[in-house]
This record gives C-alpha cells, structure tokens and sequence, in this order.
C-alpha cells in the first residue's frame, strides 16, 4: 500500500516537473518568437540580390529627351524595373497568377493585366512568352524626378500560347510600346502602355562551307579530361600534341563542346573564353579548322530564359566570329535526345531563335546542329546551313540512310559529325567487340564515305578512363563501351583502327 | 512564300475599303474568309471579327494587346465565325493584332483602336512643389489627358495650363506630344503662392499650388540691445538683425539660420545664432564679468553677411576683501559689489589658486552667494604646511603670500 502511495507520488511529482518544464520552455519560446521582428532590411527592398533571369538585349537610344537631363544611375534604375515589369508579365500569363504585377504596375495599369489573366484562366489559357529585343528611347524626364515617357521600339517578342496545356500556336511579333512610368515607393511603375504593330522579318542567306575543304575531322576530348576540356587540368601542351597527332593522321578538322553551364550561362566566364581562344590558337598554327558546338549539358528550353541562352551565344559567337580557325557553329548537341522530355516545340523553336541570333551576329560561317540521327537531321533542314547528323548504327545502311537524307535536303550538304565503334570486349558485351572489329568498321566506313565523298567527323581520338555520369548514365555496358571509342588505347598506344582515321 | 504575300495585299485591301467605309466582301482566302472590313474603332466600341467558314471545328482566334495575349473562342451561326473581343481589350486603345490558324489557312490583321476624343481626367503631376522667386526657378506641370476608359488622348490634344499670381492671371496653350502636354512655369519676382489648373475640351482640373519662396539673403545690418553697459556678468545683451531681404526685395523665409560671432579683445570668439521671423532673427549673450570690448559680425552661413558693431562693457567690481579665518583654512572674498554699491548677483565666478612654493597644488572654483565666496581648505587635503594663496574674480587678481595652515 505504502510502496503504491510511493510510487503515485512519485509520478505526481515527476508529472508536475515535466509540466513546469514544457511550460517554461513554451513561454520562452514564445517570447524570443515576439521578440524577433521583421528584418528592416528586408522592408526597405535594400538587400535584394541581383539574379540573372532576364536579359534581354536592350540598346538605349543618344539621351535627348525632353523635360530634366537624365542621369545614368536613374537610367539604370528605370532600365532594370522596366525588364522587371516585363518579366513579371511574363510569368503572370504563364501561370495565370498575379504575384509581382503590383510592383510594377500603377493600380490603375494592373487592372488591365488582371483582367487578361481573369478571362485566360477561365479560358484555361496560358502564354509563354518572352522579349528578346529592346530598343528604348527616351522622350521625356519630368522636372521633379517621378514621370517618364518612354518608347519601345520594335520589341521583338516571343509567344507560345497553350490551351487546356495543349500547344496552339507559336509567333514572333514585333511592337513599338509607348509608356509612361511613374516613380511610387520607389519602383518605377508602369502607368500607361499602348502598343502600335510593325512587322519585322529576318532573313538570312544559306552560307556554305568553304566548297575546297571536304571535312575530314574528328571529335576531340582530351584524354585526361574527357567532357572537362576547359576545366582546372586545361594544358595546352597537351592539345598541341594532340591536334599534332590528328594533322600528321591527314585530317584537317576537329568539332570541340562549350558547356554552357560551365562557361557562366548567360555571363560567360573570361577564364574559359581565353581557354577557347587558346584551342583555336593551337588549331590554328597547326593548320586545323575547328567546329565548336555550344550549349552542352543544357536540357532546359524555357521560354523565359531565352534571354539568358542568347546573351551566353552572343557573347561567345562575338568574341570567336572573325578567328581564322572556325569553320562552322553547332549549335548544340543531339537536341533531339531531349525531344521526349522537353517537347519537340520547345526544343525547335529554341533552335530556331538560337540560329537567327548567332546568324544575326556572325554573316560568315555557317551554322548547324548536331543531330543524333539521320531521321531527326530533316528538322529544321530550312534554318540551319548545312545538315549534319550523328550514325552508330549498322554499316550496311549507311549509304541508304545518308541517300534518303541528301534527297529530302537536296540544296544543303550533309555532314556526318559523329560516327564510330566501340572496341570495348568484356562481360558486358559479352566479349562481343575487339579492335580489329573496330578497324574493320572503320575501314568499311571510310570507303563508303570516298564513295559518297562526304564529310566526316569520327568519334573520337582516345579511350577514356573515367566518364562522367551525365553523358552515358550509371549502366555499365553503356560507361565501358563508351570508354572504348578511341583510335587511342588509354595507353596511348594506336590502335588497329588508326590507319583507318582519315580517307588517304 | 507566295501565300503570305497574297494576304498582305489582302490586308492592304481590307485597310482600303474600310478607309471608305465600304463592306466589301473580301477577296477568297482558302477556307475561312474575313467579312468585317472595319479596323479602325473607337475605344470603347464593340469589335466583332466576322469570318465565312466552312470548317467543322472552329479555330480560336488569337489576339495579342496593350498588356498581353489571349484566345477568344468564336460563336457559331450558320456558316458564319464571329468572334467578339472581350470589352476590357477593346476598351483600350492601342493596336491588337489577330490571328487565324487552322490547318490549311492562316489569316491575320491588325485592328486600330483610337482613344475616345472627349476628356474625362487630367492626369496631373506638379513638381518641385516648391521654387525660388527671382525667374531663374521653375516648376514643371505634366497633364496626361484621359478618357472615361483611362487612355490618353491622341498627340496635339491642346491643352490650357492656367496661373494665377497675385494680380496676374495667365493661360497659355500647349498640346499633347508622346502621351503628355507639360508646361515650364518660372517663378515670379515676389514670393507668395502660385495656383495653377489645365484645362482640355473643357474639361478642368484640380487646382494645384506651388510655393514660391524668396531667393537667398543679401547683406543687412545688426544692432544690440542691453539693459546697461555694465560687465556684471547677469544681464543679458540681446543681437538683433535688420529685416533680411533677398535680392528682389523679398523677406527671407522664416527659420533662416544666422550665425553671431563675437570677438573680444583676447581674441576669443563668442558664438550665438537664432532664426528669422519676418525676416528678423535675434540672438542672446550673457555679460561678460569684466571689462570687455567686442566686435561683432553676424552670418547667414555661405551666403551672406552683416556689418560690424562694437560694444564696451564697463567694470564693475573695483575691489574685493578678502577674510583668514582663524586658523586661515576659511577664506571669505566679499563683499563684491556692483555699480551703485549693491551686492553682485549671484553667480560671479571666483578662482582660488594654491601654491606651495612654485608649484600649483589646487584649484577650486565657486561662484558667489549674497556678494561672497567662502572657500574651505579641507584637512585631509592641504596639510599643515605654509601656503600662498591667488585669488582672481571679475579680471581682479589678489595674491596672499605664505599663509600657515
């Protein structure tokens, strides 16, 4: 009995010692929850960070407006809340909600905006859009600082409309914006925009390759640093041994890869350029020619960070365009590998608009884009200057596939930019391959290519030790055949196949 | 190629016949043809896209705004496509463009939509709110004219910006340039208040002020003001400005800061200031305790100036006594009197210095009390020793050589 009344107590005061402690713990929870107040900081708008999310080209006009003299600081100010509005425009019709339209818009002006997202919601509509051009005047600054007028000339936009998620169409139109922007709490808002339409259209000649040059080239990784050319173990030693190697095999071009992620995305890194140059340097003293193919490793092809993909392709195609060793620009890599998961539209008109760029920007060389098979080479056929495509398939219907090709793309020359066997034999394979197999394919694939007289680029010069995941996947079968592709062993001992590396 | 051309003529003929108000039917363009010919509305109107169409399943119309895109779904009468904009997109004006894609034909077309022409509101911004009198200054009145439907109204809309000052009132006519009209309104000669109002197609305003202030100070005098000339350290001399003018005659603005140095024959430099009202600022010094000879200059600070004045103060305390205790550690000074023989108000400053020897031991300050100043040497600070004494109050120094404590 005693021992129970012991216990009970016990428990009594142990209950009420565990009660007093969560309680005590509660209240001063809740005090230091009361006494942290909001962030001054944060309420001023003075600690936000500058991303890049849009950066569409934009020139402004000599400043000879009317009304008070402009200075740079409130030019850039307008400037960046004036993409800003843009932006946010964009993404409010994207996704029919109305988060950041207030901050740059008068109260009078978002209404409007509201409106078009009430009707396309009920509608089930959205548009995906973006500016890619800005051509911005100024008319006129008030004397007190808080009003300007604003002319936007030809903004050239970019709109894929969907409906119930199901693609309707796609256009580019090209608008002059008058505005008017008022300063309020420290944003200048827009308070009037009124459009006018003037059609624009680009049009751009096919440029050929240099007709005397019949590529015979191949794709270049150094071996230490396969996919991870322009990284930290970059040695131009190396590669001006190896671009010796390629010349003294008789071949005369070499196709490189820009990642674009690693390369700084829309504010390219100085660094890797001046590596880039550094390659086309070598290529050039050693009588190369050299096909750089942009945007590696990039897979996403929204709408709203084109700006950013054109500013990364005008800044490398700007800085190389006149280098005596490029031959052509491939603007990116077996796109059509992201046809399932991205949307074949998204993934051509990005192409599209990615061609019209770099040829805007570079009238001489040509431009094309690396497609993984002959099937997907006829997309875009119109656009780019010359097909090129990628075969790993069977040696026997070469000849049929490229005939089928050439016939559909009569007026383009067509470039074979990847081809090759892997020598790998192991378990994987079950012992399948060997290098002589190798040799063979290639011997055969070069008299098919004299037949056809065809340019060709093989992949690739060396066996690999390590790849990386992003390129193959984790499969085994897939990592070790793609190890083995070289005319290289990985000890840097020819194989049987390197006197089938070139025609002659 | 060939396609796209036959419609820009076929555009081009759509802006023709509706240029003449003709409702002409449209020339054959695959399967769906335009029937309304109309492209140019007023803000506000009603815009119904007809269509012929033989097609089952009815495209959406695309059409891209001031402020954005959208699809608009069509209703359907017997082989008839009409398809309405919405009023919120038609109520502003601007250009639309619009498109028509079905899978053999594509048709598109720009509609124009002018503001309406009667005025409903003057946008106005005024600024600075504020300028300086002189004509040099202005202000800056911009009217964004609007419709009942907010759009501004179409270029060279002539609006009258209308002032008033004191006896003048003027209207000037400006028109509307890139969406706006503005006015530069330079100050007047006088300070005072400004109102001004625009007006367009009659319809007015709100008033609006500015505030227009006098320009910066010129030069003025000074004066002082005393009760008498008697450096009795208590009475207080009072500085007292002419009224300070800009240069067009205006009084300057109330609150104008003036600085009053004071020189005195040690070269030491006084400091007091005080503000305008009515264009009059004062400022006060207390008397010094002896004799004194001061300059005096006032400032509005970098921007101008005041002539010098002079004043001398008299001395008053001519002598003082000074009373050893018993055991000469109380010292009595007093009594300090003052002009007419009476007791110096309190707060006369007395110094007493102790040496021993040649070397300064203590200093104590006091200030007097019914015309005396008791000192106390405490034990446990000045021990039993010989001391001398200095004693300074009113410019007076007394010395008492070797006292025993």
């Amino acid at each position: 009995m005693t021992k129970n009344r012991n216990l009970l107590r016990a428990a009594v005061l142990l209950s009420y010692i565990a009660i007093t402690l969560f309680l005590v713990y509660g209240v001063s929870a809740l005090y230091s929850y009361l006494n942290t107040g909001a962030d001054r900081s944060k309420m001023l708008h003075t600690e936000l960070k500058k991303i890049d999310q849009y950066l569409p080209e934009l020139s402004w006009a000599p400043l000879r407006n009317k009304g008070r003299q402009m200075d740079e600081q409130t030019l850039s100010e307008i400037e960046n809340d004036y993409l800003d509005a843009w932006y946010v425009r964009h993404i409010a019709y994207k996704t029919n909600l109305k988060a950041g339209i207030d901050d740059y818009y008068t109260e009078s002006a978002r209404k409007n905006i509201f409106n078009i997202i009430k009707q396309n919601k009920l509608q089930k509509t959205t548009v995906d859009g973006t500016t890619l051009e800005h051509h911005v005047t100024l008319d006129f600054f008030s004397e007190d600082g808080q009003l300007v007028v604003l002319t936007d000339k030809n903004v050239l936009e970019y709109k894929r409309v969907y409906r119930n998620n199901t693609f309707v169409l796609e256009t580019y139109e090209t608008a002059t914006y008058k505005i008017i922007l008022l300063l309020e709490d420290g944003f200048w808002r827009i308070r009037h925009l009124i459009r006018t339409v003037v059609s624009k259209k680009d049009t751009f000649n096919t440029r050929k390759i240099d007709s005397t040059l019949t590529i015979k080239g191949i794709n270049y990784y150094p071996q230490k640093t396969p996919w991870d050319m322009f990284g930290a173990q970059f040695n131009d030693a190396v590669i001006d041994r190896d671009f010796k190697i390629i010349k003294t095999a008789g071949l005369n071009t070499i196709r490189v890869f820009i990642p674009y992620e690693d390369f700084g995305k829309a504010n390219v890194n100085a660094r890797k350029l001046k590596k880039l140059a550094q390659v086309l340097d070598i290529a050039q003293t050693n009588k190369l020619k050299v096909m750089v193919t942009l945007f590696d490793f990039y897979g996403d092809y929204s709408v709203l960070n084109w700006t950013l993909n054109q500013k990364h392709l005008i800044e490398i195609v700007t800085r190389f365009k006149d280098h005596p060793a490029l031959l052509a620009w491939d603007l990116k890599n077996e796109p059509d590998l992201d046809f399932d998961s991205r949307g074949k539209i998204s993934v051509t008109s990005w192409l599209k608009r990615m061609c019209i760029v770099a040829k805007s920007i570079d009238k001489k060389h040509p431009i094309t884009i690396g497609w993984s098979n002959a099937q997907s080479a006829i997309t875009l056929h119109n656009e780019v200057d010359f097909i090129s495509f990628h075969y790993y398939k069977n040696l026997s219907e070469f000849t049929t596939t490229l005939e089928e090709l050439q016939a559909e793309t009569v007026l383009k020359q067509v470039v074979l930019t990847e081809f090759g066997l892997s020598s790998y034999k192991g378990f994987w394979n079950l012992y399948s391959g060997s290098e002589t197999k190798q040799a063979d394919y290639y011997k055969n694939m070069q008299l098919q290519l004299k037949e056809k007289n065809i340019s060709f680029m093989s992949w690739t010069l060396y066996d690999f030790n390590k790849i990386p995941k992003e390129v193959v996947g984790k499969l085994p079968w897939r990592r070790n055949a793609q190890e083995h592709f070289g005319f290289i062993d990985k000890n840097g001992k020819k194989k049987p196949s390197f006197t089938y590396i070139s025609t002659d | 190629m060939l396609k796209k051309q036959t419609y820009l003529y076929l555009f081009l003929l759509i802006c023709v016949s509706s240029i003449s108000h003709a409702q002409n039917p449209t020339e054959k363009s695959g399967k769906i043809q335009l029937i309304s010919s109309k492209t140019n509305f007023e803000a506000g109107s009603k815009i119904i896209l007809r269509f012929s169409s033989q097609n089952k399943k009815p495209p959406v119309l695309y059409c891209a705004t001031n402020y954005g895109s959208t699809l608009i779904s069509p209703t359907i009468a017997p082989k008839i496509l009409s398809y309405e904009i919405p009023m919120h997109i038609s109520n502003k004006s601007g250009t639309i463009n619009w498109s028509l894609t079905t899978n053999d034909t594509s048709i598109s077309g720009v509609l124009n939509i002018a503001p309406k022409t009667t005025v409903y509101s003057m946008e106005t911004y005024l600024g600075p709110p504020s300028i300086e009198a002189g004509g040099r200054d202005f202000t800056m009145l911009v009217v964004i004219p609007t419709d009942t439907l907010d759009n501004p109204l179409k270029p060279q809309t002539p609006v009258l910006v209308k002032h008033q000052f004191l006896a003048h009132e003027i209207s000037t006519e400006i028109k509307t340039d890139q969406l706006i009209a503005f006015k530069n309104i330079y100050s007047p000669n006088t300070s005072g208040r400004m109102i001004l109002t625009s007006e367009s197609f009659g319809k007015n305003s709100k008033e609006y002020d500015v505030n227009i202030v006098p320009a910066i100070p010129t030069n003025f005098t000074i004066r002082s003001q005393r009760n008498h000339h008697y450096a009795d350290g208590n009475q207080i001399t009072t500085f007292i400005t002419s009224i300070i003018r800009d240069s067009l005659g205006n009084i300057v603005s109330d609150g104008t800061y003036v600085d009053f140095f004071i020189h005195n024959k040690k070269q030491a430099v006084l400091k007091t200031s005080g503000t305008t009202v009515m264009g009059i600022a004062t400022a006060k010094m207390i008397h010094p305790d002896q004799e004194a000879h001061w300059t005096v200059k006032a400032y509005v600070e970098g921007v101008s100036e005041s002539g010098i004045i002079t004043i001398n103060y008299t001395q008053v305390i001519t002598d003082f006594d000074i009373l050893f205790s018993k055991d000469n550690r109380t010292i009595t000074v007093g009594p300090l009197t003052s002009f007419m023989n009476q007791m110096i108000p309190d707060g006369l400053q007395v110094v007493l210095t102790i040496r021993k020897g040649n070397t300064k031991i203590g200093v104590i300050t006091k200030t007097s009390k019914d015309g005396f100043v008791k000192f106390n040497l405490k034990k446990g600070l000045y021990k039993k020793d010989t001391y001398s004494f200095q004693i300074r109050a009113a410019g007076i120094t007394k010395n008492i050589h070797a006292k025993k404590l």
